[in-house]
């Protein structure tokens, strides 16, 4: 039982970082209506940003964060305003936007493999992270980081939905995107500054992961499931659902390992989401 | 000469692959993004039984057969539930928990390191390590593969397919069963898979479990939407593209050390275009 708080902190951890990825996925899907299955790179290209600016070009940390989270954030509406919006208005279908998602996602991680190579880098200098102790668990300093994030972007995004103009303008899309455009909403401006902060808080998850485990350009499509399963699991579209899913997601995981090797880790993911399909196909938090 | 018959292979068992795949995405509107695993799950059983056992090619044909034929009732059982984008992300779901158990199954499998030196078949005497007689027999069951599609999209059970694809809901109060025909079109389909994954073991003689990956799968997918969904042309013309694209990219002198990584940002990129402006496909019939 000694190991138990150490996976308890891992479950923590790994749950914050679903819902950090499920934030902006949820942010997407609730204007959108589509699986925006890019999501996952834009994850990656906001470690990959921060490698080259901070370790490469010696840049400040923080400004690099910043930079990266902006160009994560600019990717993101890009994406909307040359490919998804386009889309929509020739009427597409979601599976459609999912396809061109999906293209989008084989394309760009191509490319990162190009210019980063298929490597694995670490973004950590010092192998000797600060560690502290909780009873018999041990908890970095950039998993403290992540979990404080998850807080603070959480919160700061729940402001920003319920208590400004532009909230209750990305609310209304969400509940009816043509009754929204009667009332007067500019809709597709709306949903393109969506993108960009869903696609921010995607890109700063991205920085945490790399600052955490490192960097792959494959590392993607786990990361961006993971995160679609926890909205699944937790009730697609609900920003709360998807911080209780991810936390859920992140807790049979790595209880799910105690017994088998780590290797599972992916296939219980998806065990757990072809479970709720099946018998609560909305969620957690039903609408 | 020798490397234009490995083409002609590779495209055989790609045509294969998307000819199957357009039964469920193109006929049925299934959007299925796990055929790599039923590939990879016909693969690994003829590697395994080759290289373990005394037993033939042939048996261990068979025998993925009836293994891909047990696993994708399950899946399919499942999957045929869904709909949609849902149904899209249940089989990604699927295509990795096949590839966990491939990496993860190390006494069976290898893991990671793959399996090497599966032998290629023989039988009635003809020895089919040549590559011709070997590139003869899989464009065989191109042949006998293609025809049977072409009998069930024919069919009256084909027509109900299409049904399913234009409104579920309509087809289901003529008293239709909608989950027994996605169900048995999307097994089919994978048996198909199955013994592309067969050939393409003992073709390649060597097997990991990266080939079998999501990637993969939206390869394959790739294939049945450039050449064309619901055109069974569609999808060899979509294979034959595919095959020669890595041998025009090399003539056009891209490095061959990011060859591969290109060939993934062209397909990327073959998608978006698609979507944005053929999305039926070249010379396709449906939009997805």
């Amino acid at each position: 039982m000694d190991i138990i708080p150490q996976i308890i902190i891992n479950s923590l951890v790994a749950g914050a970082i679903y819902a950090l990825i499920s934030l902006g996925f949820n942010l997407i899907y609730g204007a959108t209506k589509f699986f925006n299955l890019a999501h996952g790179i834009v994850v990656v290209i906001g470690g990959y940003s921060i490698l080259c600016f901070v370790k490469f070009l010696g840049l400040n940390i923080y400004l690099g964060v910043v930079i990266s989270v902006i160009i994560s954030g600019i990717l993101g509406y890009c994406l909307d305003r040359f490919v998804y919006l386009p889309l929509k208005r020739k009427k597409a279908s979601n599976m459609v936007l999912l396809v061109a998602s999906l293209g989008i996602f084989t394309a760009l991680q191509g490319i990162i493999s190009i210019i980063f190579s298929s490597q694995f880098q670490s973004l950590s200098e010092n192998s000797e992270q600060v560690v502290f102790s909780f009873f018999n668990g041990f908890i970095t300093e950039t998993q403290i980081i992540i979990l404080i994030s998850l807080v603070l972007i959480g919160l700061g995004l729940i402001l920003l939905l319920h208590k400004t103009q532009f909230g209750r303008e990305v609310r209304a899309i969400n509940d009816d995107e043509e009754v929204a455009k009667i009332i007067g909403i500019h809709t597709n401006k709306i949903i393109g500054r969506v993108f960009f902060i869903g696609s921010a808080i995607a890109g700063y998850a991205g920085i945490l992961v790399g600052y955490d485990t490192g960097l792959e350009p494959t590392m993607g499509l786990s990361l961006l499931l993971k995160g679609v399963i926890a909205s699944i699991i937790g009730g697609v579209g609900s920003i709360y659902g998807g911080i209780l899913g991810a936390f859920l997601l992140g807790f049979v995981e790595n209880f799910g390992i105690l017994k088998i090797s780590g290797g599972w880790k992916d296939a219980i993911a998806f065990g757990l989401l072809i479970i709720f399909l099946i018998f609560r196909p909305r969620g957690i938090i039903n609408k | 000469m020798e490397y234009l018959i490995h083409l002609g292979i590779l495209f055989a068992i790609y045509s294969i692959l998307g000819l199957s795949l357009n039964l469920v995405v193109g006929f049925t509107g299934l959007l299925s993004i796990s055929h790599a695993a039923f590939y990879g799950i016909g693969a690994y059983t003829t590697a395994i039984i080759l290289t373990k056992t005394g037993l033939g090619f042939f048996t261990s044909l068979i025998l993925g057969i009836i293994i891909v034929l047990i696993i994708s009732f399950l899946i399919g059982l499942v999957l045929s539930k869904f709909k949609g984008d849902y149904y899209a992300l249940g089989s990604i779901g699927f295509n990795v928990i096949v590839l966990s158990v491939l990496l993860n199954w190390q006494d069976l499998t290898a893991g990671p390191l793959g399996i090497a030196g599966v032998s290629r078949p023989e039988i009635l005497g003809i020895d089919f390590s040549n590559k011709f007689y070997f590139l003869i027999l899989i464009l065989i069951f191109l042949l006998i593969f293609y025809l049977i599609s072409l009998f069930i999209t024919k069919s009256p059970f084909g027509k109900i397919l299409k049904a399913i694809r234009e409104d579920d809901g309509a087809i289901q109060i003529f008293g239709y069963n909608i989950l027994y025909f996605k169900l048995v079109i999307f097994i089919v389909s994978a048996v198909m898979a199955a013994i592309a994954g067969s050939f393409f073991a003992s073709f390649v003689t060597f097997i990991e479990p990266s080939s079998f990956a999501v990637s993969e799968s939206i390869f394959i997918l790739v294939v049945s939407i450039l050449g064309g969904l619901a055109s069974l042309r569609g999808s060899i013309l979509g294979a034959l593209f595919l095959v020669l694209l890595p041998e025009i990219l090399r003539l056009i002198g891209f490095p061959v050390d990011i060859a591969g990584q290109m060939r993934q940002v062209i397909y990327g990129i073959i998608l978006i275009l698609l979507m944005l402006y053929r999305p039926q496909g070249l010379i396709g019939e449906y939009k997805i």
